[in-house]
């Protein structure tokens, strides 16, 4: 099928669930109740390492307002979780390595009573010294965080092409740089919540919540009850935001619901307040990102020396995963010959870190781009030359040594068209060369340089590029399930394994289903989704459902449209070789279109013939392998490119940057839901922005300071300028039409494209995110618990 | 104690502890829970509502302090199952993802309507500048609104000004 | 979570100071409930003791707005959209009209008070720049006295302001202002939307022949709390007014600043970005600036 021929694929379609979200009518899990619920409090205590000497109930265990108290005895099978490495307990009974750590959980039908009495509960433990510096995590006196592994190294990617002090040798000239970028919330605007419900006498659990990974929460939840997954049925409520952020946590949540529903024998809810899903919910990795360039005098790339080391926090968590996506896309989109890539993540007793929205990714390309920006200027050529020189094109091998072939390389279409677009090199030039005021901020009081008026506001310019491989990887098993089952009456119930988060997938796997069959969008019924009727598809990550989910979606709308024709073709006594078209209701011959059926009576008529009206699709995605030794193979089986263009304003006086403009293209390969595309580039250019200029979660002390939205500062409907999405649409091999991923590539780049454009608003290049008010005027930024603040 | 007062028309009469707010009362008390609670310190605007025709976060109002007052929440927007302009917009313009900050979003920009017929699109942007949206970037919520204002301008229907 | 706690609503102002005089210790007001709220969930330890609240913000005594001796007296319990709505306000006293607009956003400004915003004298409180430079005189009313006190006595230090107990602020009064002044209010915060103050200043300057006449200065959130600068701008009166003495002035208020706060974390960043941008908005009072500042 040739693009212009789709009916609804690729236009912009009104979501599936929007009435219901408009109306107020979605039910998010909080907005559940069930009778008999329990509620729950988590006990906590304010230390982020301690030995964990005492815990007394005596104060409370008699109070009427106490249901039952949960803690690790109370854990009947696996005491410790974790998606990659079990290293989190659900409950702490030795020891807490971080202040979002729990001991125990109250259970009542009254939280305001429980939170009196959680009061009451007497801890007795004992500081620990407290790993904070990340980088300093495999010091050799540095105190272990979990001691049972024997090091604080969560894990280590080495990647080698070539022969990078060789490359280094040959080229004109070097430069080195380091990065830094901060921690990150994914401020989801609902909190998590989890519902577990005991069923038949206690041999199955319910669990209804915010759940972004169903079959993970299922796995973990079976781990801890010591049960076979059939007996955990994982529901999702609606998901008020995701981001990668309702993983980890919320399985924990689950677990801990579950335990406590059991124990019970009445439902439980856990809801958690803004503070304390700040609190215990793992955030985005900070890294420390060395990088050494060496390049011709041409501009082009000879070879790069990377050593990252990126701050897990107090658990594995994703990190084994978010740093392999790192090790892969380190470099950038550039083919450099000589690749010498190491990254570790570490532990220490700071706030976890995990997936979200970019994964691994939105780090070392705020790194490599800005120093891409850097050679350009050092050559006196314009950043998108710099870029047209280095990057990839078909044909052109990664750092990984992967051949990029099989789809449309679009790094340099999105590149033209975003610099076309924007007039991007003149303006770059023309700010370039303007000459900006010199003010150098300090505390001494005379002799200001006064900026004057008309010199306050500076005008920049900037671009960043990247590409992204789609789906896992060789991160693991990628394949995806859907089931859909046609009506006597035409219509159609579909449902995929792979969870809504909120995004739009329902209504873009419907639009897949409705292209295929020829009926219209809203006669397709997406099911709610349940563990207990769909095939494990892996989790919703990765920018993955629509590639891997809509493969399935595609696969099962096939099979069934394939049992359709079989019963025309008997009813019609046709040969094998004559084929259908399914359009508008209807079904006629491709080369007798006056010959047709409506797709309703061929839907009754195969019914009363007894055909099968029901599939389960399945997509897996081609086999891809890596080299953990070398860090070389194919990674992904595809990949995506974009370029985002950043117009700022730059307040001098202040360090204010206002974004006035940003145009975002991206190759998301076929697009399926225009609305929902667009939605994406949005919404992952806003987040991007946040990452930019405002959003950090500091710890001093391993203790978070910003713990609502008072302090956690994320754009508001005030602070950007407008956007622009513009789509190239390549050729891919893979999923459905050749539809890959948009959700990641989105936000990846958008801070590193601002970076640069404020670089070319004022003529400093800043290495530390956020680029806040006191990092643009100042270079550093300043926090009251710097150890010389108060000089 | 007791608190009397008009819930998207009706008269509501309620006992509840002095220290409850607005949100606990309408969504458990209530069991309207289109009102959602995102922060509880009236930085995200989730729980908006409408008192005496005004946007407020219904997390910062005490129980109390409802008494006597007109309370509109999203479950009173869309009139006999017809959705109001602005909520059909929304659809139409992609400005619902997860949905969760849509009630506030939907309630802030009806209150401006309601005041501010042809709004700036500023004004539209300051308007929900109380509302916090994590997943759309804000652009297709500013649109779906301006759209609504073009709409209601050329066409003027009783809907906006029930 | 807010405590189990008694609340009263009192239907006259006379009733409310009379419950007031009554609870002693235990009761606290509470008004448009944006800073009593959040104090509650946040653990605020101003409001450990609160066992009574004391709801006035219905109290109609409270939102009248009145010209009186040529000035204006705004009820304390005006909200800020109210406040900004106000033709008068936006007609005389702009500067306030323009802080009213940068508190919060609709749904905060739409139930935050006045009074509320400076009664806890916290050093952001956006109003207080504005009520400074415009003198403002505060009614206080307990059960049995009714003393008024320019706000820049009121506020003492931070979070402490000259209240007995059982006493409310009920009224705000700006006196006649010349219709030479002109002046602006600045607010620098860390976003646009729903910001708090890292910086307020307001200035009112008249000018006559290009020689000061009247110059008031008040600042928020750089200084420990809102305060004018009344030593400054006597430095300023009969000056000729030119670029470099505007950044002899800036440089000035740097000191002036310097000597009330101290070196702090924030200062290599608050101190210069306070001179230059005091600087910037006297060009702007004064019309030599290009382009608008934000």
């Amino acid at each position: 099928m040739s693009a212009d021929s789709f009916t609804v694929v690729g236009k912009p379609v009104v979501r599936q669930d929007g009435r219901e979200k408009v109306t107020g009518a979605a039910r998010f899990a909080d907005d559940l109740r069930f009778p008999g619920m329990l509620s729950a409090v988590m006990v906590r205590i304010p230390a982020a390492h301690a030995l964990i000497r005492s815990v007394d109930y005596s104060a409370i265990n008699n109070d009427p307002a106490l249901a039952a108290i949960c803690d690790a005895s109370d854990v009947p099978a696996a005491k410790t979780v974790g998606i990659v490495r079990k290293d989190q307990p659900v409950f702490c009974d030795k020891k807490v390595v971080t202040p979002g750590d729990v001991i125990a959980m109250l259970l009542g039908e009254s939280e305001e009573e429980l939170l009196r009495l959680r009061d009451q509960v007497r801890i007795e433990y004992e500081l620990l010294p407290v790993l904070t510096d990340y980088c300093n995590a495999l010091a050799p006196n540095e105190p272990l965080i979990h001691p049972e592994f024997g090091s604080n190294l969560i894990v280590h990617y080495p990647l080698r092409k070539g022969n990078v002090e060789q490359g280094f040798a040959e080229s004109d000239h070097l430069l080195e740089q380091t990065y830094t970028t901060q921690r990150v919330e994914h401020a989801y605007i609902e909190p998590e919540c989890v519902i577990a419900i005991p069923r038949e006498g206690r041999k199955e659990i319910q669990i209804i919540g915010s759940i972004q990974n169903p079959f993970t929460a299922r796995r973990i939840v079976a781990d801890v009850l010591g049960w076979p997954l059939t007996h955990v049925r994982i529901q999702q409520a609606e998901l008020g935001g995701s981001f990668g952020g309702k993983d980890d946590i919320m399985c924990l949540l689950s677990a801990r619901a579950s335990i406590a529903a059991l124990k019970t024998g009445r439902p439980v809810k856990i809801r958690y307040r803004r503070e304390e899903s700040i609190l215990e919910s793992y955030k985005r990795h900070p890294y420390t990102m060395h990088y050494k360039a060496g390049f011709m005098q041409t501009g082009k790339l000879k070879a790069m020396k990377i050593d990252i080391i990126a701050d897990g926090g107090a658990y594995a968590s994703m990190s084994p995963f978010t740093t392999w996506r790192t090790v892969v896309q380190a470099t950038g989109p550039y083919e450099i010959e000589h690749v010498w890539t190491d990254v570790r993540a570490v532990y220490s007793n700071n706030p976890y870190t995990g997936a979200m929205r970019g994964f691994g990714s939105p780090q070392p390309i705020f790194a490599q781009e800005s120093l891409m920006d850097e050679i350009a200027v050092q050559l006196g050529m314009t950043p998108d030359e710099i870029r047209r020189i280095n990057g990839f094109r078909a044909g052109s091998i990664t750092a990984s040594g992967q051949e990029l072939a099989q789809h449309d390389v679009n790094l340099v279409t999105v590149l033209d068209t975003a610099v076309g677009q924007t007039a991007f090199a003149e303006r770059w030039q023309e700010n370039e060369q303007h000459i900006k005021p010199t003010w150098t901020p300090s505390c001494s009081l005379d002799n200001k340089d006064f900026i004057e008026p008309d010199q306050l506001l500076q005008k920049g310019i900037g671009l960043a590029t990247s590409f992204r491989g789609c789906s896992l990887g060789a991160e693991g098993t990628d394949a995806a399930a859907a089931y859909l089952s046609l009506r006597p009456d035409g219509s159609a119930s579909l449902l995929c394994g792979l969870a809504e988060n909120g995004q739009g997938l329902r209504t873009t796997y419907c639009i897949i289903a409705a292209e295929i069959l020829g009926i219209p969008v809203d006669s397709i019924e997406y099911l709610d989704f349940d563990t207990a009727y769909i095939a494990d598809s892996g989790p919703t990550v990765a920018s993955r459902s629509t590639l891997m989910g809509g493969g399935a979606v595609k696969n099962a709308a096939e099979i069934v449209r394939t049992q359709l024709e079989g019963t025309l073709r008997k009813r019609w006594n046709l040969a094998t070789d004559r084929s259908f078209v399914f359009s508008s209701g209807l079904v006629a011959l491709v080369d007798d279109p006056a010959k047709y059926i409506s797709f309703l009576d061929l839907c009754a008529l195969a019914h009363s013939t007894g055909v099968n009206l029901s599939a389960i699709g399945w997509y897996r995605g081609p086999r891809v392998h890596w080299d953990e030794s070398v860090g070389q193979g194919p990674a992904y089986f595809t990949y995506v490119y974009g370029c985002q263009v950043a117009e700022v304003t730059v307040n001098i006086g202040t360090g204010e940057v206002h974004l006035d403009h940003i145009t975002a293209v991206h190759d998301p390969g076929t697009i399926i839901n225009l609305l929902g595309a667009q939605g994406q580039v949005y919404g992952g250019v806003t987040q991007g922005a946040g990452y930019a200029l405002w959003e950090e979660i500091t710890a001093p002390n391993g203790k978070i300071k910003e713990l609502n939205f008072d302090e956690y500062l994320i754009p508001t409907s005030l602070d950007l300028g407008t956007i622009t999405p513009l789509f190239v649409s390549g050729k891919e091999t893979y999923g459905p039409w050749g539809a890959k991923s948009l959700g990641e590539p989105t936000l990846e780049l958008t801070a590193a494209a601002i970076a640069n454009a404020v670089r070319n608003a004022v003529g400093k290049r800043f290495f530390n995110l956020p680029l806040n008010l006191e990092e643009i005027l100042l270079q550093r930024k300043l926090r009251p618990e710097d150890p010389n603040a108060n000089q | 104690m007791t608190v009397n007062f008009v819930l998207n028309g009706k008269a509501v009469s309620l006992v509840i502890a002095a220290n409850r707010r607005l949100i606990d009362m309408l969504r458990d008390s209530l069991g309207l829970t289109g009102t959602k609670e995102g922060c509880g310190i009236g930085e995200c605007g989730a729980c908006t509502v409408l008192m005496n025709g005004e946007a407020v976060n219904s997390c910062l109002i005490l129980a109390g302090q409802v008494e006597g007052a007109e309370i509109v929440t999203i479950e009173a927007i869309a009139k006999h199952g017809t959705l109001h302009p602005v909520q059909e917009n929304f659809l139409q313009y992609g400005a619902v993802q997860c949905g969760f900050c849509t009630p506030g979003m939907v309630l802030s920009t009806y209150a401006l309507l309601q005041t501010n017929p042809q709004p700036s699109e500023h004004e539209i942007a300051a308007a929900i500048s109380g509302n916090l949206c994590r997943c759309t970037g804000y652009k297709q919520i500013l649109e779906a609104v301006q759209k609504t204002v073009e709409e209601m301008n050329s066409a003027p229907s009783e809907h906006g000004r029930s | 979570m807010i405590p189990q706690i008694e609340f009263v609503r009192p239907k006259t102002l006379h009733d409310a100071l009379s419950i007031l005089a009554e609870s002693g210790d235990g009761a606290r007001v509470i008004a448009g409930g944006t800073d009593v709220i959040p104090g509650f969930q946040q653990g605020d330890l101003r409001l450990k003791s609160a066992r009574t609240l004391v709801d006035i913000h219905h109290l109609p005594e409270l939102k009248n707005v009145e010209t009186r001796d040529g000035g204006l007296a705004i009820g304390a319990g005006i909200t800020f959209t109210d406040l900004a709505k106000h033709p008068i306000i936006a007609a005389e006293y702009p500067l306030l009209k323009q802080a009213a607009l940068t508190v919060g956003n609709v749904q905060i400004r739409n139930r935050a008070t006045l009074a509320g915003n400076f009664v806890n004298n916290a050093a952001c409180a956006d109003s207080v720049p504005p009520l400074l430079v415009y003198n403002a005189v505060l009614r206080i009313q307990s059960h049995t006295s009714v003393r008024e006190t320019p706000l820049s006595d009121f506020l003492l230090s931070p979070n402490q302001v000259q209240l007995n107990a059982g006493e409310l602020v009920t009224n705000i009064f700006l006196p006649k202002l010349s219709a030479s002044h002109s002046g602006e209010f600045y607010k620098l915060g860390r976003r646009r939307g729903t910001a708090i103050s890292r910086i307020t200043l307001a200035v009112l300057l008249k000018v006559t022949e290009n020689r000061i006449e009247d110059l008031r200065i008040a600042s928020g959130a750089v200084t420990p709390i809102g305060m004018r600068f009344i030593d400054l701008e006597k430095v300023a009166l009969g000056k000729t007014i030119d670029k470099s003495f505007l950044k002899s002035l800036a440089n000035e208020l740097g000191e002036h600043v310097l000597s009330k706060t101290g070196i702090r974390w924030s200062t290599p960043y608050k101190l210069p970005v306070l001179q230059q941008m005091f600087f910037q908005l006297l060009c702007r009072v004064r019309g030599c600036s290009g382009e608008a500042i934000r």
